[in-house]
């Protein structure tokens, strides 16, 4: 311990371990006390060493004998784990090499098999893929609508999108939508608006294609007896790529924004983007009304607000006129689900406003507004 | 006589590393009991997630015995700990900011707030100001530079082991704790000695 007698720095003292314990732990091994005493010099340095230290210090994370014996026992486990891996991992690693050999004419074999099975069998005609094979492809549970009416039907789904189906059009869904993905199927022509959740993507399989999309509005039309598969976007944006089971097609995502929309011819395949919808005849004819009408309300009777979503839904509102007569409302609901403006709606009416919803019956239930 | 240096030298670090190397689980288990607390402390400064830290440590313990057979001879191993825990805790921020970019790509920043000790009942109230004055001006300090301290007077790391733990040169690694020091010399009035001996110090 003569070390000490040559500090001069603070910085020495900082670094001495034994000096360290004295002051953090008030182990006083070396007498480091009486040391200190011996000159007023070195008290001082000593003082200031000790409030620096003092200052420095981390929070105490009180750790207990058995919780540090419950960390070394899980550790313990950890290892063992990984030790059977390895030598899970060595043992496939020498029947890897054993079978190295034989193995790469095998997989040769087979790749050189299926391109031909593939190019002779496949390539031809089977890359149309259709509801039927969507369906089959993820039946856990999906239940189907069918529109066999003359006007759109309104279907809420259980995350609270909608989906206004068109006529001569059927839509297959889960009841409730469990998992990381919203999935459902098309065939025919609907119009989505999906309530918006980044964690949960929105898939629309309809023929051949994909649209995922996270919180938008937009329209498909896949009808499996026509040549074409169409996409609009209304709102937000939507990515649109071929389904897998599409054989052979570029994986390519098409990303569309509000006014573009995407042509997919089926025979061939290809896709088509088209930036400007107002140009393409058919696209534009084919508009349906809730598209064209705005959702942008400023200072507009609750009534007429009503009449919109009716219009634009198909569906009948039912609300007290009397007490509502004199409710105005500004608000913006283009880019929400049917439930959502709903719930918009009564919200901003107040008064414990509140609306039922029974396929495309709505009774608003209300005192008047504030 | 013979006996008692031979358990302390049992107990010394590098001899229950060389032991661990081995393949003695009681040596594994010995640093593991000696080091966990503190490894858990210095964690906790890098992520808020106290959990995963504790992960990350086991996981560091758990390496460190399936691949004992390739363990360096002499290593100082609090250092070896403490950078590897580092190392394990920046790789998880990474992989979080990958996934939800959410952290910076810059490498993990030292969070934590060096406290008072609260056992200081014996001093009187002039040092308790200073120690509370300092512990402020420490805790402004740039959070490398605070690193940088805690490693070198708190957990007792040469400047090269922390230049290695940090990634930097030695120069670097000086620097952080000399400006350190010396921001916290530009502010801490009222203390004459620690300003004249700081300002003849070499770093």
């Amino acid at each position: 311990m003569q070390k000490r007698n040559t500090y001069t720095q603070i910085e020495d003292f900082l670094s001495d371990d034994s000096f360290r314990s004295w002051i953090l732990s008030k182990i006083d091994n070396d007498g480091w006390e009486e040391w200190t005493l011996e000159s007023l010099q070195r008290a001082k340095l000593v003082e200031d060493a000790r409030l620096l230290l003092l200052a420095m210090k981390l929070p105490e994370n009180e750790f207990s004998a058995s919780d540090i014996h419950k960390a070394l026992q899980n550790t313990w486990a950890k290892i063992r784990e990984k030790e059977n891996q390895k030598t899970v991992q060595i043992f496939k690693i020498n029947v890897f090499r054993k079978y190295f050999l034989s193995g790469i004419a095998a997989t040769l074999f087979i790749c050189m098999a299926s391109a031909w099975l593939y190019t002779t069998y496949f390539r031809s005609g089977n890359s149309v893929v259709t509801y039927n094979e969507l369906i089959n492809d993820d039946n856990e549970g999906l239940v189907e609508q069918t529109n066999n009416s003359d006007k759109p039907q309104i279907i809420t789904l259980s995350d609270g999108s909608s989906v206004l189906l068109q006529p001569n059009s059927k839509l297959s869904y889960p009841k409730i939508f469990d998992g990381n993905e919203r999935k459902v199927y098309l065939s025919g022509e609907a119009f989505f608006e999906i309530s918006k959740n980044p964690k949960k993507p929105f898939f629309v399989f309809a023929n051949e294609i994909v649209t995922k999309v996270v919180g938008t509005s937009f329209r498909v039309k896949a009808y499996s007896d026509k040549p074409d598969v169409e996409v609009l976007v209304r709102t937000g944006k939507v990515k649109v790529r071929s389904n897998n089971l599409a054989a052979k097609s570029d994986n390519k995502e098409i990303v569309l924004l509000p006014n573009q929309a995407l042509r997919f011819q089926r025979s061939e395949m290809k896709f088509n983007k088209i930036t400007d919808i107002t140009q393409d005849i058919s696209l534009s004819k084919s508009i349906g009304s809730i598209e064209q009408l705005s959702f942008e309300f400023t200072d507009i009777p609750v009534s007429q607000i009503f009449e919109t979503i009716e219009q634009a839904y198909l569906i009948d509102i039912d609300f007290p006129k009397d007490k509502l007569k004199d409710c105005h409302l500004t608000t913006s609901l283009s880019d929400q689900p049917l439930t959502e403006k709903l719930k918009i709606i009564c919200k901003s009416i107040g008064n414990n406003t509140s609306f039922e919803m029974n396929g495309n019956q709505i009774t608003i239930i209300s005192e008047g507004c504030n | 006589m013979k006996t008692a240096t031979a358990t302390i030298n049992l107990f010394d670090d590098n001899t229950l590393w060389n032991n661990l190397k081995d393949g003695d689980e009681k040596s594994f288990s010995m640093l593991f009991e000696r080091y966990y607390a503190d490894l858990v402390r210095y964690g906790n400064s890098l992520s808020l997630f106290e959990e995963k830290v504790q992960d990350c440590i086991q996981d560091v313990f758990t390496d460190l015995w399936v691949y004992r057979n390739s363990l360096q001879e002499s290593v100082v191993v609090k250092a070896y700990l403490l950078a590897s825990v580092r190392k394990r805790i920046a790789r998880l921020h990474e992989r979080d900011h990958i996934f939800r970019k959410t952290t910076t790509t810059d490498s993990i920043a030292f969070l934590l707030e060096f406290s008072v000790q609260h056992e200081l009942v014996d001093d009187d109230y002039a040092t308790k100001e200073k120690v509370n004055h300092l512990n402020k001006l420490l805790n402004d300090l740039p959070a490398r530079q605070k690193e940088a301290l805690y490693l070198r007077y708190h957990q007792g790391l040469t400047v090269e082991q922390i230049a290695e733990m940090l990634d930097v040169n030695y120069q670097s690694a000086s620097n952080l704790l000399h400006r350190g020091l010396l921001s916290l010399r530009k502010e801490w009035k009222g203390s004459f000695p620690i300003i004249l001996l700081l300002s003849s110090g070499s770093f």
